[in-house]
């Protein structure tokens, strides 16, 4: 643990030098996620750590290399928290990877993605130059947005090295409440309860068990949530195994997958009908965002291609996101130049031309 | 007003300066008045008058064509033709904005996209609209607020200022400190390019796959397309709203109980705090009962169900005790909190009034050294002659210095500007930043240097040239150019 920047910068210096595809590794733990690429591993898991954090300023800044599980357990040591809930993956995940690759737990309608709460962070780009762009102020709107630019580029304009994330105070209380009904009545009570000004964090419906359960989790300060459990109703859950619940949701492990299929995710409007999605099995994200499991020989019909992507399994080497237009397509292409000139940083993750 | 002229280096100078013939003048004039409504195409002085400058007046320039077109297919179009004979093209809005950045260009198009300005879709079931760039940030609220909904973002411009404006500034207002910023409120932009061609960045969806292009269109200053529709996210209203107020007698005590609110894990909806010169100018504008010999306020707004009102207004109220306030006052009801509101919004024409002129600044610093910066602004003050008001966005750390000052004494615009140069590098050097919601524009194309590194500059001018390889749109502000620098730096290192 500690400051690798100058190796970093090194290695990228020479494979830009010498035209050597990289392939940024930390945790490791987003292979299955994006199209399988090859490259030769640049580790930034060594470089990590916190840098400063000031508990008053609500501002975190941490190496890239930083473990989701450290930052949690050293947030909650003040009673604060990441707001965008990232999964951690069996504890391996880093906070560069989570930014890279853009994950959010279930709160992500309540209280954003990761781009909401990060304010800065450093980055080595294509050429080897190791930049800083935004900072650990709560507004700043000097210069493009190269920070968030970063949320889902999945490496391809830079190696991230330290980031800094606005924090926001831990929850008084946590509830979480089930109901057994359909998904398709769940999805009408989400929107409606979402239009409620209500202290929800997380909406959730699975079709584990008969109907299905909708699970509703309250959080926040003591009477807001009690006040809200007692008009919404519902069953309480055990704490604990809130906890498990959650956080199988936040690392994908709530839907078994086999080796033969394919998990999809789509995220649409909230309000979009239940049949959007084929064989949907799970919907969360208050409606916005829901998981369908299909034998990998399926293949989804073709109207859902903006908006889906081949979250786990299937054929990695194919496109696994959604297309964009011509023009989009050229301009992403641009960019990627602008930062990585000979493509040697994850190219190919996210889309095969990029 | 006269231009201002202390800049040691012409910001505008740009590699890609147009090289326009007085034939591609004529031409492009000749297709414009084709495709658009007579009254669209303005080409007048004496008409084209009122758009010379934005809402930083010092800065003025008269454009070569005015257009204001109705369609998208006008903006289309316009883009089209203004690439086909490259002519610079400076978009605007309603002229709000407080960096010269809707400044026109002299040798190009100005593009007025007040216009279109309908609201084009209400979900009341996704809490999200659809709005064209033109419409007014505060009718949007309006058009929602029968459904119990609101817009957050609210610049306190928000009866003038456009949608597209905002997004172009990646606006904030006071009740950005819980719920964000125009890009935290932004799910979808529609946009054209240079070239004429409609872009959709964002989606129905939540998140969309790859690089966040969205959020780097927002804030980006006219400088990467043109927005031509925006879905935003609405906001349930509370059920509850509380206004209360603190008075210090300094304003470190001020920013002390800030940092010490925000430490201790309260969020209010908005934090606002005034120094002594601000409260006396807004007290004598509005009369609303504020204490005159406080060196500092604080309004604070929180929202939220009764009960977490309550639980909240508790813990506010003894934190304000503990760090000094020598007065709280609680509003008792909606008339007396919006009287407490009253005197902070009236703050920029209430410091007009005391002053023939001010200059508006909007640093950004970490909230724990308010007190150490406002201090040290009134030593760079009293060294340039000159006196600061303070009213801004305390919760987030968001200074709005006021430099009064009299354009009609020879100097002091001069004297103002170095000064604020000064506020805004004292700035960068507590961690902080030279812009936090009204952007770079002409205005603080000196600062850039001082804020990024030559790598950084260029990774932004490579960007822009993604987007826009012959910089023609909104050339000369935002991104200081290659040559720009190389002044900068052999001037600081001379
Ligand atoms: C009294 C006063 C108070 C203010 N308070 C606040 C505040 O609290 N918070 C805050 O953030 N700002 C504030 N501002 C600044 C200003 O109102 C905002 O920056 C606002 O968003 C500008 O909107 P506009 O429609 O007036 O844009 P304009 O000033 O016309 O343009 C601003 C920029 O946006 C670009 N632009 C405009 N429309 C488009 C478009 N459709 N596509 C692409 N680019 C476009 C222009 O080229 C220019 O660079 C204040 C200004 C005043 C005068």
């Amino acid at each position: 643990m500690g400051d690798l920047t100058q190796k970093l910068v090194a290695q990228i210096q020479h494979a830009y030098a010498t035209k050597t595809a990289l392939n940024i590794q930390a945790g490791n733990t987003k292979t299955s996620l994006g199209r399988h690429t090859s490259g030769e591993v640049i580790d930034v898991s060594e470089h990590a750590g916190v840098l400063s954090y000031n508990p008053t300023e609500l501002v975190i800044t941490a190496r890239a290399g930083t473990k989701i599980k450290h930052l949690t357990k050293l947030l909650a040591q003040t009673q604060q928290r990441l707001p965008f809930e990232p999964p951690s993956f069996g504890g391996e995940a880093t906070i560069g990877g989570t930014v890279a690759a853009n994950q959010s737990g279930p709160s992500r309608p309540w209280f954003g993605s990761v781009k909401d709460s990060l304010l800065g962070l450093g980055l080595i780009n294509g050429y080897g130059q190791a930049m800083q762009f935004g900072g650990q102020v709560m507004k700043n709107v000097a210069g493009f947005d190269v920070t968030r630019l970063q949320c889902g580029a999945m490496g391809g304009l830079g190696l991230i090295t330290e980031v800094s994330i606005k924090l926001l105070p831990a929850f008084k209380l946590s509830r979480t409440l089930t109901f057994e009904m359909t998904a398709q009545t769940a999805l009408d009570a989400m929107q409606h309860w979402s239009n409620l000004s209500l202290p929800i964090t997380a909406m959730c419906h699975c079709k584990n068990t008969g109907q299905g359960l909708l699970y509703v989790r309250l959080q926040g300060g003591t009477s807001g949530v009690e006040d809200a459990q007692a008009l919404l109703g519902g069953e309480l859950l055990l704490p604990e195994q809130a906890t498990i619940f959650w956080q199988a949701l936040n690392e994908g492990t709530l839907i078994p997958r086999q080796d033969h299929q394919t998990l999809w995710r789509w995220s649409g409007a909230s309000d979009a009908p239940i049949d959007r999605v084929p064989n949907t099995c799970m919907i969360n994200w208050a409606g916005a965002q829901r998981w369908a499991l299909e034998d990998t020989s399926n293949t989804l019909s073709q109207d859902l291609e903006q908006s889906i992507c081949q979250y786990q399994g299937g054929n990695r080497l194919g496109e696994v996101n959604a297309g964009v237009s011509a023009p989009q397509k050229a301009l992403q292409q641009r960019i990627k130049h602008a930062f990585d000139p000979h493509s040697i940083l994850n190219a190919g993750r996210v889309y095969s031309w990029m | 007003m006269p231009a201002l002229s202390s800049s040691p280096i012409n910001p505008t100078a740009s590699a890609s300066e147009s090289t326009m013939t007085t034939k591609n003048v004529a031409l492009l004039i000749h297709e414009l008045q084709q495709l658009l409504p007579v009254t669209s195409v303005i080409l007048s002085t004496e008409s084209q008058r009122p758009f010379e400058c934005d809402g930083l007046a010092v800065y003025q320039q008269l454009p070569l064509i005015t257009v204001i077109p109705e369609t998208v297919d006008h903006v289309q179009a316009i883009l089209r033709l203004c690439h086909l004979y490259q002519v610079p093209l400076v978009p605007r809005g309603a002229g709000t904005g407080l960096c010269a950045g809707a400044m026109p260009h002299a040798q190009g198009v100005l593009l007025v996209m007040t216009k279109l300005n309908n609201i084009l879709h209400i979900n009341p079931n996704t809490a999200t609209a659809t709005v064209q760039p033109g419409v007014r940030n505060l009718a949007l609220t309006e058009a929602v607020q029968d459904l119990g909904l609101y817009y957050a973002p609210d610049p306190s411009s928000q009866i003038a200022c456009t949608i597209g404006g905002n997004v172009a500034e990646n606006s904030g207002g006071v009740h950005c400190l819980k719920y964000g910023l125009t890009v935290n409120n932004v799910l979808q932009i529609k946009l054209i390019t240079i070239d004429g061609q409609l872009m959709t960045l964002g989606g129905e969806g939540l998140d969309e796959p790859g690089m966040d292009l969205l959020s780097l269109f927002i804030g980006s200053e006219g400088l990467l397309g043109v927005v031509v529709e925006v879905k935003v996210k609405l906001l349930p209203k509370a059920t509850r709203v509380q206004v209360l107020m603190a008075a210090y007698d300094s304003v470190t005590a001020a920013g002390d109980a800030v940092a010490a609110l925000i430490g201790q894990g309260i969020i209010p909806a908005g934090l606002e705090m005034m120094d002594h010169l601000a409260i006396n100018a807004a007290e004598e504008f509005v009369k609303v009962g504020y204490p005159i010999e406080a060196q500092a306020l604080l309004i604070c707004e929180l929202d939220g169900t009764d009960a977490q009102v309550e639980e909240q207004l508790a813990v506010v109220s003894e934190c304000f005790k503990e760090h000094g306030a020598t007065r709280i006052r609680i509003a008792k009801d909606s008339e007396e909190a919006q009287a407490l509101w009253q005197g902070r919004k009236a703050a920029f024409p209430a410091v007009g009034r005391i002053s023939p002129d001010y200059y508006c600044m909007d640093g950004t610093i970490p909230r724990g050294k308010v007190g150490y910066v406002l201090t040290r602004i009134q030593e760079l003050a009293q060294n340039y002659g000159l006196r600061v008001a303070n009213v801004f966005h305390a919760g987030d750390g968001n200074l709005h210095p006021l430099i009064l000052f009299d354009a009609s004494i020879d100097g002091q615009l001069e004297q103002a500007e170095l000064l604020g140069g000064d506020i805004l590098t004292l700035c960068v050097d507590v961690g902080g930043t030279i812009t936090g919601e009204h952007g770079v524009g002409l205005e603080k194309m000196p600062q850039m240097p001082y804020q990024f590194a030559d790598a950084e500059l260029a990774q932004f001018r490579r960007l822009k040239e993604a987007f826009d390889s012959d910089c023609l749109l909104n050339p000369g502000k935002g991104i200081p150019t290659l040559k720009y620098c190389q002044e900068y730096r052999s001037l600081q290192n001379g």
